[in-house]
């Protein structure tokens, strides 16, 4: 009897810890994600600005710009061109 | 004696009422029921409140923030996109107001408002007031780090347009609280537009997030909408539009792309137009959709169709000669033509564009039934169903209220009147051989059956008709392309000032290309052209000839026409058909 108490009250205690130490646990690991997702955010806005930079450049208006004053090109005309044509 | 023991003595014996003990043993029991009942109440219905206030303390609500959707062009190119910016709070309540001078200085400069606009600000009654909104990212990390307290930093979002002027009357524009106002953003608000979400969480002594407690609602970020514009072809439009209109000292002009096999709209210019990414001082000049919004009278533009009743219904074929003179009167006003002739063809009619033998071919041929029927079923009269703010439907009065010089002036596009784009959409039926093609502004790239308007053998006729216009001894010799043929009609109208028609002009080319095998249909339209020539054939056909020959070469469209070669590989100019001798055939890697 009094020691079926002890072993379930060590039990209970051992219980109660680790309740305790999980608690803990999933609280650091909930700030990890909740860092990770402001980071995956970030990441985005990130991704989403250099999509906006690299359209920026690749605009039409600066690629006639770039290709007349700077590169000296012409527009292709026919007169020029020769077309192939895929067999079938 | 009777002995006395210690704690019997007599004399403490009190003789009280019996009443006293039983109040005090009342009053005990009572505060006690009145303890029970409290703790009952507080533990049963009374519950919520309390159990609010704890929650109060230690859980927030947070929102889920939700993004707009992005604009993209039929090749995947972002053409509107929503970049994360912050707004600058001050919490007036907490500003201290011994703040330094030089930060105030600094955070003005940084917020690009003045000294006193700040001081003055952070000085208003109101507990929190934006001090400015939609900043840069960079800049609000300055501001952060001023450290000044009360000053605060907000998410929001900020919609950025790469390619600014050229798209503008195309995607619209958001306003500061992410809403569309104008175009596309506005007329697909409901997909673009996101839901914010909500969450719950637990928070600690300082604040920090520590438990989620859940999801009350998912936040849903907005849809991503693909056109069917192409920003090459649309720069293309607009730059043809724009460099004519400053030419010709013109009002405005306009310009629609289509592609005839798929329905899609290529490209819809107009200038003047706006920057959607600095929209300080518009006005209703620039913010108008033109090609859509606009009603004409579509001249001389409409006569394909007046013909093509007529050859439909059998009465003349494109060699029919007509006897037409130098003015023909019909109601009380002579019709007269720009050049007389003594006698025209029916297609040398379209070809020279004789306002006279229009009027009599409807006159003569057709009766006002059978006009207005082709004229409603290429699509006058009705609103284009591509979900555009602001479409109109223009005007196409009931025949039976016409009197003969309306018949006669409708034949060739006066009493009538449409958007620039409804004459691009009209003139798919040649293109597609009688086909009248659906239009979409969604990227759809696959081939759209259409409503048979008229017969492909009529269609095949009048696109021949068509070319001669573009061909020398036409009215448009200026809207050949280079490497393509192309047909098309010019336009000259004579502006509506008031009642009656003014000394201004509106000038327009509409035709399709490339005529072997036609795969675009585009319009042009260029308002009041000053100095100088207002014709369509000499103002609006060269811009019509620059969209298509660069519009063609970007969709990788075969030339159609003999070009004369300028260097060829064994050397010496030829003047050779394209199609067979400059295509060679190569065989496939694969």
């Amino acid at each position: 009897m009094n020691r079926a108490t002890l072993t379930l009250l060590s039990l209970l205690l051992i219980c109660a810890l680790s309740l305790v130490a999980a608690q803990q646990r999933a609280r650091k690991l909930f700030i990890a994600l909740e860092h990770a997702q402001i980071e995956e955010r970030q990441l985005n806005q990130d991704w989403l600005r250099l999509e906006y930079e690299q359209r920026n450049l690749s605009k039409s208006a600066r690629i006639r710009d770039v290709a007349r004053n700077q590169l000296h090109m012409v527009p292709i005309s026919p007169e020029r061109t020769l077309y192939l044509k895929e067999a079938k | 004696m009777r002995p006395v023991g210690f704690s019997t003595t007599p004399n403490l014996v009190l003789r009280l009422p019996m009443w006293r003990s039983r109040l005090m043993l009342f009053l005990l029991f009572f505060v006690f029921m009145l303890l029970l009942i409290r703790a009952f109440w507080i533990q049963g219905p009374g519950n919520a409140f309390y159990e609010a206030k704890g929650v109060r303390g230690t859980q927030r609500e947070l929102e889920l923030p939700a993004s707009r959707g992005k604009i993209l062009d039929r090749n995947g190119q972002v053409i509107a996109t929503s970049l994360e910016a912050k707004s600058v709070i001050a919490y007036n309540d907490t500003v201290p107001d011994d703040l330094a001078a030089d930060k105030v200085r600094k955070l003005a400069s940084l917020l690009q408002i003045s000294e006193a606009d700040l001081r003055k600000k952070l000085k208003e009654e109101r507990k929190q007031i934006f001090l400015k909104r939609q900043v840069d990212p960079e800049i609000a990390q300055q501001i952060k780090q001023l450290e000044i307290p009360g000053i605060g930093l907000n998410n929001e979002y900020r919609r950025f347009y790469p390619e600014g002027e050229a798209m503008a009357h195309v995607v619209g524009f958001t306003n500061v609280e992410d809403r569309g106002q104008e175009g596309m953003e506005l007329s697909r608000e409901k997909d673009l537009a996101g839901h914010a979400g909500q969450r719950r969480v637990v928070v600690d002594r300082l604040g920090r997030v520590v438990q989620e407690v859940g999801i009350e609602q998912l936040p849903q970020n907005g849809k991503d909408l693909q056109l069917s514009v192409d920003s090459k072809i649309q720069y293309i439009a607009y730059n043809a539009v724009k460099s004519a209109v400053e030419d010709h000292h013109a009002k405005a002009g306009g310009a629609v792309v289509l592609d005839t096999q798929t329905g899609e709209i290529l490209a819809l210019a107009n200038y003047p137009s706006y920057n959607p990414n600095d929209r300080r001082n518009l006005n209703g000049e620039q913010l108008r959709n033109r090609v859509l919004t606009d009603m004409f009278e579509p001249g001389s533009t409409i006569k394909p169709f007046t013909v093509s009743a007529a050859l439909e219904k059998g009465v003349i074929n494109p060699n029919t000669v007509l006897p037409i003179g130098s003015s023909y009167l019909v109601g009380k006003k002579p019709i007269t033509d720009t050049h007389p002739n003594g006698s025209l063809s029916v297609a040398q009619i379209i070809q020279k564009s004789s306002n006279i033998g229009a009027a009599k071919i409807a006159m003569n041929y057709l009766s006002p039934e059978e006009m207005w029927d082709m004229y409603s079923a290429v699509g006058f009269g009705q609103a284009p169903k591509i979900g555009f703010p602001g479409a109109v439907t223009g005007t196409l009065h009931p025949y039976k209220k016409w009197v003969a010089s309306d018949q006669a002036r409708v034949a060739f596009g006066y009493g009538l009147s449409g958007s620039l784009f409804q004459v691009a959409r009209a003139y798919t039926i040649f293109a597609r051989d009688g086909e009248l093609v659906p239009l979409t502004i969604d990227r759809s790239p696959d081939f759209k059956p259409g409503t048979r308007v008229i017969s492909a053998k009529t269609a095949q006729e009048m696109r021949q008709m068509l070319e001669t216009v573009t061909q020398p001894g036409g009215t448009a010799v200026k809207a050949q392309a280079d490497g393509y043929r192309v047909g098309g009609k010019t336009g000259t109208a004579h502006k509506l000032v008031g009642k009656g028609y003014g000394n201004k002009y509106l000038a327009y080319f509409a035709g399709i290309a490339p005529i072997s095998s036609p795969r675009i249909s585009v319009a042009v339209m260029i308002d009041e052209p000053t100095g100088g020539s207002y014709y369509g054939g000499d103002v609006a056909a060269p811009v019509f000839s620059t969209i298509v020959s660069e519009t063609l070469r970007t969709l990788n469209v075969l030339p159609d026409s003999s070009v004369k070669q300028a260097t060829l590989a064994d050397g010496g100019a030829t003047d050779t058909p394209v199609a067979s001798a400059k295509v060679q055939h190569v065989v496939s890697k694969k």
